[in-house]
């Protein structure tokens, strides 16, 4: 019999709308969830957030038995690529270990949503073969001979170091070398606190030149393109999109297509991302600023650009000084110019130039001109840093979106500092008082970025030595160009005192170390971080999970190692450890940046250090976890993330208040200056500094149309079409958005040479660090040459799987061929992160299925690497390193590439000139054969490209002052003295 | 006259936040699976299903996509799913897997009536109101009710419950809406109706289609329908299941048919007298002749 209410008691409709509204704000008051959403209909749901303390779920493999398993859902942040996705670790109740990592929901960069790498997170904690105890080098270096030490032991040596060359003024030869970035300027303090300018980034082999394009432009070195929201998507290369920013880009950048947006995509290989574009654009390497310049002279030519915004808020009036002193400086004026600046970049000299027909080019750029202030862009590695005057590319790019007035709109582009908040901590020690000349060198006023890549160079030429030198997830030796280079400096204890690794796992560079430090993954570590990935503003959190999960069962942890496998630390703890060792008594003035602010005399905690960060620079944070009766770090341990704002807009035309505006300085292009003293500000996100004016004051805005607006963070304050930077400091002839032809330009090629691309990623790997993950392993394990039919045939490579060389400038390797219509003709291609390998004397015999052993011999100045064995199943703890199936691990071909300093921008300049020859009798797959005297060489053709500071500063200093610098040191070492 | 039209319509559109959430709510109910809609129903005072009974419904016994009611073939996706995915997109919405699973479409209907109510815009109220109405029109109203009375008709109360009220709050919306005189899209351009001149194969695929015949048999009524002709029940998709009926015994099993058809053109008449309603009644009402020529012709 069926149950049914009487009539008598049913509710009326009213009363259950009623009811039921009454029933959903009591749930959410309580911070939990109403509408849970459907998981039991498709893949869109999420464990709702009230029960991660206690989830069920059902053991597949006891099936049909019901087996339950209680897990903490606890949140942290990956790792892996820069994205910072969120994810949930599954940590079972029973034994507390961490089962699985899915995504986070409550993350709103990835919204739960992840790429394979997150949930690989898995294998890198339980890799058998990872570094869980520190070590010390016993015998020679690299000769794969260890003893494992005390953290204490090893703090203490490195401290003593330290400190010796801190008291006696070497404080240049302590350098930190960082891979993966951390917690936003954490590192960057540390060092400020030791007075060092010794960090080191890897970023002038990865997105400087990308960088500098929109710092020229906007005096924010990152884009931030609201995808999401765009009529028309314009990719160059296909690299964010399989590799930077990869998941949360490419989840939005779906959603505008599902809306309708049009996908245009630059790249000479067939990408993922180029397989969904609605024009795929193929075009001869290092051509892409011809076709963006072709794109803006149709939009200027049809009249189609966005006049006001192109009047109100470019340097125009800058320009027409500088250029054109004769003219008026009128709008009409400028615009009569701008018709006839780009007028040579028709479709089809950018044809001849590309190799892509007008017609297409035509049409693509009808496509974007039409698109209005709803058009997103990105530029960033691939092209950028692949090609002479990269920088360039990302320049004329931005130009589009300059013209169309796309900047700061709904589907348009951002700067980063919009949208990326970097929270205030609770200590800011000052910048230090001397220059590192071995990254930021004389030759390069205007580098992004350290000039990482050249340091074996500059040790070699005796330009400094480095006394204690740190790597931080970071492999220069397999990374760099001219590894072997790094082999032989890292190798030389002359040159480099003591190498201390700081990896969770061995590589090529560690395998050369002093000492080896065991550094926590993912779900090991604390960091905050902060990335553009929308129209909005979120801070998220990592954090050993297992501490925060065992704090909900009431437990107290006061240092990661007491959650970690083995005694694997994180950074954070260990450099405020480091930091109290190298100035035990507070002397240096070194501790107090490492103390407590509650207790001091006492060192800091992480808990402190959150704790005030959450407490004191994270608006709405602690508002929003007092809902909840959560302390604002209670709340970031809870669910890993939080958005502080979204839908930032245009900040550009933010009116400034009246009460900045006291005894201005204005000039007679708008710039406003103020001796008001700036406001306090929690969001510490990096930008452009412009200088003061000759009495002191502070530019604060811009006057346009008679209203005074914060403007941009540049020298005019307004979006610099022409760099006065540039044209100041010796490049006048890149001042404004051009076309410089690159080093692998078909002028520059021999008939029987072709481009090699050697940047592009596979969305299931990133550099080294993935290396472990079994998952991502045999997903991804080999780098074949990519060579269309057409090249194949013309150099008798009959079959994909024949062995070719590719020779470079300064050596060859050797590796298999894919036969593949996805590349162009004349263009040959070899993806990143493989080629891993190790010397049989070295560690790490299993190292999951993607290091092969080599024998490395050096005679006199030939390096030379032979291919002993491949991947190959063996015994360990993880009984699938015996299901390793595959033994092809690829080539580690940047070992064959010469250094190639982009002059402007200092990037390394990948893109080789090769020459494709079938394989000689005896060679292997992977092997390898470089000649240092030819690196040399090509090194120093490089640097008589540059035109150093101390030839072309306009005002006797190294570098222009407002540009970025992760450290800035104090004023006085910006001045050039005689040597 | 028009004057009252006009305050019904600004009437409407100040309903409270609270009518909206009964909608979202019911919505939510069948969206997410127990235990995840436990609060929902206890605060829409109805039992708490669990869950083999909420897959007893939603999943097995009468999944509640558009499609399956709309579309000629009477099956999940295809045209039944891309017409409703289409009104979703045309809102400037990006349409979700299930763009046409009824719970899908009740809280997109309480998100527009919501938005609707709070913004103090009048041409934007009046846009989303025309939204609303027409989704409640074109894509709920349009197959909902039939599908409400099948639920009922699976004697699960806890969600028997659920479709009861369902069925009173769509018959109130639909009662206070602002609805066009001309039918549904998706009924206009109906495919053709059961005819008594095809093969097996074209009355089958006739008979599992609801928007041909106007009736919506489930599972449980074709193992209802296989006891009172009494053949045995083959076990398989409802085609399979009623293939095997039918050839066990047509006239008991074609009788039963015409009979589960006067049900139906009966169930719609009781569901409304709108045009939507008489279109269904109607669809059944000519699927009972034809039944009642194909038994004349299998009992000679």
């Amino acid at each position: 019999m069926i149950r049914r209410k009487t009539a008598a008691a049913q509710p009326s409709l009213s009363e259950r709308a009623q009811r039921v509204s009454a029933a959903r704000k009591d749930v959410e008051a309580r911070g939990e969830t109403f509408y849970q959403g459907p998981s039991g209909v498709h893949l869109a749901a999420f464990p709702p957030k009230e029960r991660w303390d206690d989830w069920v779920e059902l053991d597949s493999r006891a099936w049909p038995r019901r087996e339950e398993h209680h897990y903490m859902l606890v949140p942290t942040t990956c790792f892996n690529c820069e994205s910072a996705c969120g994810l949930l670790a599954y940590v079972d109740r029973d034994d507390l270990h961490v089962r699985k990592f899915e995504g986070n929901p409550e993350h709103p960069g990835s919204r739960g949503r992840n790429c394979a790498k997150g949930p690989a997170t898995i294998n890198q904690i339980t890799d058998p073969d990872r570094i869980l105890y520190p070590m010390h080098r016993v015998g020679e270096r690299g000769s794969g001979q260890w003893e494992r030490v005390s953290w204490d032991q090893a703090l203490d040596a490195i401290a003593a170091r330290m400190r010796a060359a801190i008291m006696e003024q070497r404080q240049n030869e302590i350098m930190v070398h960082i891979g993966r970035p951390g917690e936003d300027g954490f590192t960057e303090r540390v060092m400020a606190s030791w007075g060092v300018d010794g960090h080191n980034s890897h970023t002038n082999v990865c997105s400087s030149a990308g960088r500098a394009g929109y710092q020229f432009w906007m005096g924010a070195d990152r884009p931030s393109p609201d995808h999401a929201n765009a009529k028309v998507i314009y990719l160059i290369s296909s690299h964010l999109e399989t590799g930077h920013y990869f998941n949360p880009h490419a989840q939005r950048i779906t959603e505008a297509r599902a809306n309708g947006a049009k996908l245009i995509v630059l790249d000479t290989r067939l990408s993922n991302t180029a397989t969904h574009a609605d024009y795929w654009l193929s075009p001869q390497p290092g051509s892409e600023s011809a076709i963006n310049l072709a794109v803006c002279q149709h939009i200027i030519s049809t009249g189609r650009y966005n006049r006001e915004f192109v009047r109100k808020w470019w340097n125009w009036q800058e320009y027409l000084e500088a250029n054109h002193p004769e003219a008026p400086v009128t709008f009409e004026a400028f615009e009569d110019a701008l018709r006839t600046i780009y007028a040579e970049f028709t479709f089809e000299y950018a044809a001849q130039e590309s190799g892509i027909d007008a017609a297409t080019l035509a049409e693509m750029a009808e496509v974007v001109a039409d698109a209005g202030t709803r058009f997103s862009s990105h530029s960033w590695r691939s092209a950028a840093a692949a090609n002479l005057g990269g920088w360039q590319i990302t320049r004329t790019l931005i130009l589009i979106s300059a013209l169309l007035g796309a900047i700061g709109t709904e589907g348009g582009l951002f700067p980063n500092a919009w949208n990326k908040f970097v929270p205030k901590p609770i200590h800011t020690p000052p910048h230090p008082g001397v220059w590192q000349e071995l990254t930021w060198p004389m030759e390069f006023p205007l580098a992004q970025n350290e000039l990482s890549f050249l340091l074996p160079q500059f040790l070699k030429e005796g330009r400094g030595r480095l006394d204690t030198y740190f790597i931080r997830v970071y492999n220069p030796v397999w990374t760099n160009p001219d590894g072997l280079s790094w082999m032989d400096v890292l190798s030389d204890e002359e040159k480099v005192g003591c190498f201390v690794a700081l990896t969770p796992t061995w590589n090529e560079s560690a395998f050369l170390a002093d000492y080896v430090l065991p550094m926590g993954h993912g779900s090991e570590r604390h960091d905050t971080h902060s990335y553009e990935q929308y129209d909005g503003q979120w801070l998220g959190f990592r954090q050993p999970v297992l501490r925060a999960a065992r704090e909900r069962l009431g437990e107290t942890i006061t240092d990661s190692r007491q959650v970690n496998p083995g005694e694997v630390w994180e950074e954070n703890e260990w450099w405020i450890e480091l930091s109290w060792r190298i100035d035990p008594d507070g002397s240096l003035g070194i501790r107090q940046y490492h103390e407590s602010r509650a207790h001091p005399g006492e060192k800091l905690s992480v808990d402190e250090y959150y704790g005030w960060m959450f407490e004191n620079s994270v608006p709405g944070l602690p508002e929003r976890a007092e809902k909840e009766g959560l302390t604002p770090l209670q709340f970031m341990r809870r669910y890993g993330a939080f958005e502080i704002s979204k839908g930032v807009g245009p900040m550009y035309e933010v009116q400034v208040p009246d009460e900045e505006l006291r005894d201005l300085n204005v000039t007679p292009q708008g710039r406003v200056y103020t001796s008001t003293d700036k406001p306090p500000a929690s969001n510490m996100a990096p930008v452009g500094a412009p200088e003061p004016d000759g009495q002191g004051r502070r530019p604060v805005g811009i006057d346009v149309d008679g209203v005074v607006r914060r403007g941009f963070p540049t020298p005019s304050g307004k979006l610099e079409f022409w760099s006065g930077t540039l044209a100041g400091w010796g490049w006048p002839e890149q001042a404004i958005p051009g076309y410089i032809k690159s080093h692998v330009h078909p002028d520059q090629l021999a008939p029987d040479q072709m481009v090699l691309l050697s940047t592009f990623r596979l969305p299931t790997q990133i550099h080294t660090r993935t290396g472990n993950a079994k998952w991502l392993d045999e997903l991804a394990h080999t780098n074949p040459v990519w060579i269309h039919p057409s090249d194949a045939a013309r150099l008798k490579v009959e079959h994909t799987g024949d062995l070719v060389r590719v020779q470079t400038d300064i050596g060859y390797f050797v590796a298999k061929a894919w036969i593949t219509e996805g590349i162009r003709p004349g263009v040959v291609a070899c993806s990143h992160h493989m080629g891993r390998w190790r010397t049989a004397r070295q560690p790490g015999e299993g190292l999951g299925g993607m290091v092969a052993t080599v024998d490395l011999d050096k005679h006199e100045d030939e390096w030379m690497m032979r291919r002993i064995k491949g991947a190959r199943p063996y015994e360990s703890s993880d009984p699938d390193t015996m299901r390793i199936w595959w033994s092809d691990v690829g080539v580690h071909q940047n070992l064959t590439f010469p250094v190639h300093p982009d002059p402007i921008s200092g990037m390394h300049c990948w893109h080789q000139a090769v020459r494709v020859v079938s394989a000689k009798p005896g060679d292997r797959a992977g092997d390898i054969a470089v000649d240092s005297v030819k690196s040399r060489k090509v090194y120093e053709e490089w640097m008589a490209n540059t035109r150093p500071a101390g030839q072309v500063s306009p005002n006797g200093l190294r570098r222009p002052t407002w540009l970025m610098r992760p450290l800035k040191p104090s004023p006085d070492t910006f001045v050039i003295h005689d040597t | 006259m028009l004057r009252d039209h006009t305050s019904q319509l600004v009437e409407e559109s100040r309903r409270a936040p609270q009518h909206w959430e009964l909608l979202r709510a019911l919505g939510a109910a069948v969206l997410t699976p127990p235990p995840g809609n436990a609060e929902i129903c206890r605060g829409l005072d109805l039992p708490v299903p669990d869950g083999a009974e909420h897959t007893g419904v939603f999943v097995l016994g009468a999944p509640p996509h558009a499609a399956i009611h709309l579309g000629p073939e009477g099956k999940l996706g295809g045209e039944g799913l891309d017409r409703v995915a289409g009104f979703w997109r045309a809102l400037g919405l990006r349409a979700p897997e299930d763009a046409d699973h009824l719970g899908a479409l009740l809280m997109l209907y309480a998100e527009l009536g919501g938005a609707e109510s709070s913004t103090a815009d009048v041409e934007h109220a009046d846009h989303l109101r025309r939204s609303r109405c027409a989704l409640l029109h074109e894509h709920i109203w349009s197959w909902a009710p039939a599908y409400l009375v099948a639920v009922q008709g699976l004697g699960i109360d806890p969600i028997g419950q659920w479709a009861d009220l369902t069925l009173q709050v769509l018959r109130s919306e639909h009662d206070t809406a602002d609805l066009p005189d001309q039918l549904p899209l998706a009924l206009r351009e109906a495919p053709e109706p059961l005819t008594a001149t095809g093969t097996v194969d074209d009355a089958l695929d006739a008979l599992v289609a609801p928007v041909r015949t106007g009736m919506v048999l489930t599972q449980r009524d074709l193992q209802e329908g296989a006891r009172l002709a009494a053949v045995g029940f083959r076990r398989g998709e409802r085609r399979f299941a009623l293939r095997a009926m039918l050839e066990q015994d047509p006239v008991a099993t074609l009788d039963w048919l015409l009979g589960q058809a006067h049900r139906w053109a009966d169930v719609h008449r009781r569901c409304g007298d709108d045009p939507t309603s008489r279109w269904w009644q109607q669809r059944a009402a000519h699927t009972a002749a034809t039944l009642e020529q194909m038994l004349a012709g299998a009992r000679s």
